[in-house]
């Protein structure tokens, strides 16, 4: 009584089978609070739903992002320092120069291109041979085609290495194939503090709606709670059905959530498949994986459970029996 | 075992509900609180659980002064009590069981002891075929007594009722102050707050007669 340590009654369960009926209480709040949501399978739903889209959009966002940047790293292969020479360079000259070139240490590979090369290339892969046939000379330059090492792609170093480049004296001309890729992954980062953003405002929706839904549920068992009160209900007895009931609003939610996410996937992914076919790339589409799966879940449960823990905290408190 | 030296409580804006009242009830007594209505029967049971606070005064519970016990410290004294209401209190959303086990669910016993004592005390107020049913397809004398099965079920040595007969035909109100009678002789302090003054002068116990907030007529009647 009275929160003195004596014991009111003679049969008081002592401290373990206090733990294990904690624990037991534990469960019994888990699945009645589960429960409730099941015999209020209207409103639960429409909160459910509403946690799972609020998560689902960002996630599948994120998710096209991730894509659209795994395209862009495969492409990084191809990212190469095409060299254009002088059309009067002799073959000795050219042969010279390739030497010095595999002395660079940022070089991966050299390929060469004869000006002849090139232009039987073009004619192969354009329908213009009459127009080709119609040139007095050969139009196109010899090329050299360097790749550069892994290491050697930022942006910095690749800057340095174009300049050198530009310095050997067959060379009329060099070109970066990754300025565009640059620009391409400056755009993405951009696009993905956008989505960081929208992610961290439907995230403080969802916790505002499942604290809403719990702040409701809390208000129509007003009456039960004063009662459990009244017969010596400790603040955290009444609590914990209401946090576990936000844990499982997440848990479901995140759950739909990412079925949705699935789903989504599905529909694109044939497209997506076609798009890529057109490119001539052997790329697959990046469905997300378990470890994902369970962070967007997580997410979801933790959402839940702040949710309900703001809407619970002064509130329980407050209600105190008549 | 109860004990309240001088308390007044005063509502905001109202006049007092209790002035200056001292009582005492001993370990093992039982007693009816009875006036009329306004009189400040239910306040005073209200004090003794701490539901309000007294405005002065101090009240004891077993020797232990709780006139101004912490917040955290009230289920504790709560659950040295058991309280039976007029309206029952009852959760409409769980069987009988579910019902008069939640005193016992809150302070942590284990499932057999639950199924246990809960048994025992259904089997006290004569439900214990009942323990499967609703609360709502009972009757009013029925669920009288799943409220005060659910107040004895973790034998608390004070046991509170804020007019348990109120609704009740005299037949029905007749037994269920005789099971009030049975608890106390199993050694249960019980206060009845009851405006129905036939019946509990006919049992015999003392009767404390309250009206504006003050005592009228102090002495005991002994059987």
């Amino acid at each position: 009584m009275k929160g003195s340590r004596r014991r009111p009654s003679p049969s008081r369960p002592n401290s373990l089978t206090r733990l294990r009926a904690l624990v037991r209480e534990h469960l019994r709040s888990l699945v009645f609070s589960l429960g409730k949501l099941y015999r209020h399978p209207f409103a639960s739903t429409l909160t459910i739903l509403v946690i799972a889209v609020a998560l689902a959009l960002p996630a599948c966002m994120y998710l096209l992002l991730d894509n659209l940047q795994a395209v862009t790293e495969k492409w990084d292969d191809t990212g190469q320092i095409t060299l254009f020479l002088d059309s009067d360079s002799s073959e000795a000259e050219i042969g010279k120069l390739r030497e010095q070139l595999a002395t660079l240490e940022e070089i991966e590979s050299i390929r060469y291109v004869s000006a002849e090369q090139a232009l039987a290339e073009f004619r192969s892969l354009s329908k213009l041979e009459y127009l080709i046939e119609g040139l007095e000379e050969n139009p196109l330059p010899p090329t050299l085609t360097l790749t550069p090492f892994e290491q050697a792609k930022q942006a910095g170093h690749l800057d340095r290495l174009v300049q050198e480049l530009g310095t050997f004296a067959q060379v009329e001309q060099v070109q970066l194939d990754m300025q565009w890729l640059q620009r391409l992954q400056a755009i993405t980062v951009v696009v993905h503090r956008a989505i960081m953003m929208l992610g961290i405002t439907l995230a403080i929706s969802v916790l505002l709606v499942v604290g809403n839904s719990i702040r409701l549920d809390i208000e129509n068992r007003r009456e039960e709670i004063e009662v459990a009160k009244l017969i010596g209900a400790t603040n955290r007895f009444v609590r914990r059905p209401f946090l576990y009931g936000g844990m499982w609003y997440g848990l479901l939610g995140g759950g739909l959530a990412l079925l949705l996410v699935l789903l989504v996937m599905y529909v694109i992914e044939a497209p997506a498949q076609h798009l890529i076919g057109l490119y001539n790339s052997n790329f697959e589409l990046i469905f997300p994986d378990l470890r994902q799966g369970l962070a967007l879940v997580a997410t979801s449960i933790v959402l839940g459970l702040l949710g309900s823990w703001l809407a619970v905290g002064r509130h329980i408190v407050r209600i105190e029996p008549s | 075992m109860i004990e309240l030296q001088n308390v007044t409580k005063r509502y905001p804006g109202n006049r007092d509900a209790l002035t200056q009242l001292d009582l005492v009830l001993k370990r093992g007594e039982m007693a009816f609180l009875t006036g009329p209505s306004g009189a400040g029967k239910s306040t005073l049971l209200k004090l003794i659980a701490a539901i309000e606070r007294p405005t002065r005064g101090r009240i004891l519970i077993n020797q232990k002064n709780i006139t101004h016990i912490p917040k955290r410290k009230i289920p504790n004294l709560r659950r040295f009590m058991g309280i039976v209401f007029q309206d029952h209190h009852l959760l409409y959303d769980r069987s009988v069981f579910d019902n008069v086990s939640l005193p016992l669910q809150i302070a942590g016993y284990t499932r057999a002891e639950i199924s246990r004592r809960v048994r025992a005390a259904l089997d006290k107020v004569a439900l214990l075929n009942k323990e499967k049913a609703m609360p709502i397809t009972l009757s009013g004398g029925e669920q009288q007594r799943v409220g005060i099965a659910r107040a004895v079920v973790h034998k608390p040595a004070i046991l509170l009722a804020d007019e348990p007969t109120g609704n009740l035909d005299p037949g029905l109100s007749a037994e269920i102050m005789q099971l009030f009678s049975e608890f106390n002789q199993v050694g249960v302090t019980v206060l009845i707050a009851s405006h129905d003054l036939d019946l509990i002068s006919r049992l015999g116990r003392r009767i404390i007669r309250l009206q504006g907030g003050q005592r009228i007529n102090g002495q005991a009647q002994q059987a």
